[in-house]
């Protein structure tokens, strides 16, 4: 009991920051461009794919994580730019079908180059076995996940409260046209934030690719669990989209402990019970509006 | 086929033909839309028999259009009209459909009985959901919806109704319901696939004219009202909730219509229904056909199941969907209803407007 216990706090806690890598991407672009974007998950897919052609072509689980994450940020400047730029300043809402569009079209493109079988990028042999915590064995891939995905998003979180760069980029969310009257071209901050979360979430989608299978609807899996995550922690925050992402990491590995068929009920229990006690998330820095 | 003419004059007397209107401005749709949507239908009647006899294939997606226009119609009083950003219609279409599709298998197949009780689940589902997310505003209300829907998908799709009761199954599970028979009543045998688009084209005409009468009455505006500036309805002292509870629990029974007319006919009712996804689409088909117009979502939702249907063959379908809904975002902010508006109302500058679109775009991505 204690055991599988354990284990499942593991499992949850890796699962948990590899979400996170996905969410805080979305959060961040929620908080400065009020974009819901529903693309995130395609760029996601996209890193996993990309991590598979690098794996297979190159045979280097590492120029894999290095080179996947740097073309979907290169994707996600191109979308930035040549689709949503031009929508800034025009009802939210209009991003939900401009991101839902790219989203169905990057599924087919996936469908297109790669087929809609399963398929696993192959880990590299230093990181297969498994090791042993007194009675606990856990892979040691996993292990590396979890402590990676840990080191990224403790780096970002310092880089975001002590950095210039983090400053400038809360600055714009708080008050953009405050920044851009400043001098800073907003225009390529919203980018670059754009970009940023594109990569996190192509660097989560080759870490998961190794251990989850990559098929054509991981884009639509991820991306709901993501958004139960920002909204959880409170739109646009990331502080609140880390905290968020662990906890529904543990939902999701203890859940499978009691009625794994149900842990998808307990999720959203719990978003629609946070949404209802307190609308803003657990972080969230104002009220509904 | 009386019950249809019977329809057909009741029809009339509902949407005011002969009626004197008052400022077009204020009205959802104007006595010139009124008579399109009539003769829209009509060249559909007159249309039907002729694809049945050609290429019976055509009869299916047309059907099909029909539920997602009244699908779209339904969420557009609510998201588009009322501005509560439904993004958990689903929930209610599925419901309406599984609630079809047991009553049709336990009960009876008339449909005089069959749905009606399709409504009332959808509005009992959205009484439900709503009561809990109307104080939630904007996007909180659509992440409510959203997190209600899907509780209900989980719970049809792992069956937790048969687990709970004890029952060997209720909602089928992953399987869903297989082989629910098409509609009969008074008489009339509807497992005629002719006749059961002739049933459904008139309940989605209904069902158009009564959401556009309720639309322009005092409630309609006291909707809009809320929409434009909530507080303000509140401090003149109306009960700002329970309107907006009212008002999705209205197109919540127009949901659950569309999933009773849509089960039957597709002969089976799977969890798939209730998806997020599908309430995802659906706003998809709201922005694309130009939300708040009522009419302008019911041809977003022909169209997306039209091009979903015909692009099926190609291996590209999904590529070219998607680039369908870029590229109307980007160049046509107002939708279908926008751009038929404004080529209406000034068709000599279509081109200048496609060349102003253009050259907008360009500056905007230069920055």
């Amino acid at each position: 009991m204690i055991e599988s216990l354990l284990r499942a706090t593991l499992l949850g806690l890796q699962l948990g920051m590899t979400l996170a890598l996905v969410a805080a991407g979305l959060t961040l672009i929620f908080g400065m461009m009020d974009v819901i974007n529903f693309a995130h998950g395609a760029l996601y897919m996209f890193g996993a794919y990309f991590g598979l052609l690098v794996g297979e072509s190159l045979g280097s689980f590492w120029l894999a994580l290095l080179l996947a994450p740097l073309i979907v940020g290169l994707i996600g400047a191109a979308i930035e730019i040549l689709s949503l730029r031009p929508l800034y300043g025009r009802n939210p809402l209009y991003h939900i079908l401009l991101t839902f569009g790219i989203a169905i079209m990057v599924q087919g493109i996936v469908v297109q180059i790669w087929g809609s079988q399963s398929r696993r990028i192959p880990a590299p042999d230093l990181l297969t076995g498994s090791v042993s915590f007194g009675p606990v064995t856990y892979p040691v891939y996993w292990l590396f996940v979890l402590v990676l995905s840990t080191v990224l998003i403790g780096t970002i979180w310092i880089a975001i409260e002590r950095s210039d760069l983090g400053i400038l980029m809360r600055a714009s969310a708080h008050d953009t046209e405050m920044v851009d009257a400043l001098g800073v071209d907003v225009k390529k901050v919203f980018t670059g934030v754009f970009v940023f979360g594109s990569v996190l979430a192509a660097v989560a989608g080759v870490l998961l690719g190794a251990s989850r299978s990559v098929h054509p609807g991981m884009g639509f899996g991820v991306i709901i669990e993501a958004f139960v995550i920002v909204v959880i922690g409170g739109l646009g925050s990331f502080k609140g989209a880390i905290y968020a992402a662990l906890l529904i990491g543990l939902v999701i590995a203890y859940g499978a402990l009691i009625a794994p068929a149900l842990t998808d009920l307990f999720i959203f229990t719990l978003m629609a019970a946070v949404l209802i006690v307190k609308p803003s998330g657990l972080f969230g820095a104002t009220e509904a509006a | 086929m009386k019950s249809v003419m019977n329809l057909a004059a009741d029809l009339k007397t509902a949407i005011g033909i002969g009626e004197t209107t008052g400022p077009i401005g204020e009205q959802v749709l104007s006595s010139q839309g009124r008579l399109a949507a009539l003769v829209v239908a009509g060249v559909l009647a007159v249309f039907a028999p002729v694809a049945q006899a050609f290429e019976p294939f055509w009869l299916n997606i047309l059907t099909r259009m029909l539920v997602f226009a009244l699908l779209a119609l339904s969420l557009d009083f609510v998201f588009g009209y009322a501005g509560l950003l439904s993004f958990g219609h689903a929930a209610m279409f599925g419901a309406g459909g599984y609630a079809a599709a047991l009553a049709i298998r336990e009960v009876t197949t008339n449909a005089l009985v069959v749905l009606p009780a399709s409504m009332l689940v959808g509005v009992a589902v959205a009484a439900f959901i709503g009561w809990f997310s109307v104080r939630a505003k904007g996007i909180y209300f659509a992440m409510l919806t959203l997190a209600f829907a899907q509780m209900f998908y989980v719970i049809v799709f792992t069956d937790l109704p048969a687990t709970v009761l004890d029952v060997e199954t209720i909602t089928g599970g992953d399987d869903g319901l297989f082989g629910i028979p098409l509609y009969e009543a008074i008489g009339i045998d509807f497992t005629s696939r002719l006749l059961y688009f002739y049933l459904t084209l008139v309940l989605v005409l209904v069902s158009f004219a009564v959401l556009v009468r309720v639309a322009n009455s005092p409630f309609g505006r006291t909707m809009q009202g809320i929409r434009e500036n909530e507080e303000r309805m509140q401090f003149i002292g109306y009960d700002v909730q329970r309107y907006k509870l009212l008002a999705f629990s209205i197109s919540g029974g127009f949901a659950g219509l569309a999933g009773g007319l849509y089960v039957p006919f597709q002969s089976v009712a799977q969890p798939g229904l209730l998806h997020w996804t599908i309430s995802g689409e659906l706003v998809v088909m709201l922005l694309l056909g130009g939300m708040g117009t009522l009419w302008g979502p019911m041809l977003g939702g022909a169209l997306v199941i039209y091009l979903e249907e015909r692009l099926a063959g190609f291996a590209t379908w999904e590529i070219i969907l998607g680039s369908v809904f870029v590229v109307v975002v980007i160049f046509a902010p107002r939708g279908l209803a926008g751009t038929l508006i404004s080529i209406k109302n000034d068709p000599r500058n279509t081109i200048t407007h496609v060349k102003q679109a253009l050259r907008n775009y360009v500056e905007k991505v230069r920055g």
